[in-house]
């Protein structure tokens, strides 16, 4: 056996599941994204029942600009890729690829946080901040969650790369990985509804 | 030892197939992020209609994202769909109250 093991020593196949601990924290985790999903749904039925009373501020449908929503949605969809990528490579036991790949991710993450600052700067110019309506407080609150949930998956993936360059990839930091990467999708699913109820269907009316 | 071993050549076998997958899941995400903002696009399509597209392409990215990025297909992950299914259940309750109150 000692003749096989990898520099970083030897991992079963599947780490993050290796440990009852280890499992717990993704059955932990899942009870979490159920509550997640409930923060960004209150969220959302708030901004549903809202999105019409636009007082005197700008209409949806003159505010979006749908080029700049397609870019940041493809953006956080490859970014998602990206992290499957992330958790493949360290099934097959590559750290070096592993690393990569959750930079790339990250990198990704920053350039969709980027595109939404420029968006909100652009919208507060165009006279729609929080205080303008009901409906551009309902809007600030949902998307700027969802915006603060990719920052906080950037932080968080960034610590995590810098915790397997002191730690390496062990049972104990799988878990970790494969839940970041858990999480990136969870954002990512949230931001399929953001765009489609928010983005395109204030572009429709 | 033997077990062992022949429990890490299958899941080797596995591996190999484990991205063709994930390809697919995100090409057809892409399908349908673009069917939907060119639903959008289009503009002089029915507004109901459009409406009907755009939340029918939603859920099937969604199903798809669920079921393979986040491994909601593969065996042992009762719990993770009780917790998923438990959120959607209060989010649909949130939504139709919220909009009943406001629109009727």
């Amino acid at each position: 056996m000692s003749a096989h093991q990898h520099a970083e020593g030897h991992l079963p196949h599947e780490p993050e599941k290796a440990t009852l601990e280890g499992r717990n924290k993704i059955l932990g985790f899942w009870i979490f994204l159920g509550a997640e999903t409930v923060l960004f749904g209150t969220l959302f039925s708030a901004f549903i029942a809202l999105r019409h009373q636009v007082l005197d501020g700008p209409h949806p449908s003159h505010l979006f600009e749908l080029p700049m929503i397609f870019a940041a949605t493809m953006i956080l969809l490859t970014s998602s890729l990206m992290s499957v990528f992330a958790v493949q490579a360290m099934h097959n036991n590559k750290v070096k690829a592993m690393i990569g790949w959750l930079l790339v991710t990250i990198l990704l993450g920053l350039a969709f946080l980027g595109l939404e600052i420029t968006e909100f700067n652009t919208y507060v110019s165009e006279g729609h901040n929080m205080k303008t309506s009901a409906f551009s407080s309902s809007f600030y609150t949902l998307v700027g969650f969802h915006g603060a949930h990719v920052a906080f998956g950037v932080l968080w993936i960034g610590l995590l790369i810098t915790q397997i360059f002191k730690k390496g990839l062990t049972v104990v930091t799988a878990p970790k990985i494969y839940l970041s990467a858990i999480y990136w999708h969870f954002i990512d699913v949230v931001w399929v509804f953001i765009f489609t109820v928010v983005y395109l269907m204030g572009k429709v009316g | 030892m033997a077990s062992n071993h022949s429990s890490s050549e299958e899941v080797k076998r596995h591996r190999v197939e484990g991205p063709q997958k994930h390809i697919v899941a995100f090409v057809l995400s892409l399908a349908l992020t673009i069917i939907a903002f060119a639903a959008v696009a289009a503009g002089d399509i029915n507004t109901t209609f459009t409406y009907i597209i755009l939340v029918a392409m939603a859920i099937i990215q969604v199903f798809v994202q669920l079921a393979f990025w986040m491994h909601m297909k593969d065996r042992g992950h009762l719990f993770p769909i009780i917790a998923i299914v438990a959120g959607v259940f209060v989010v649909f309750t949130a939504v139709i109250t919220a909009v009943y109150w406001v629109w009727w």
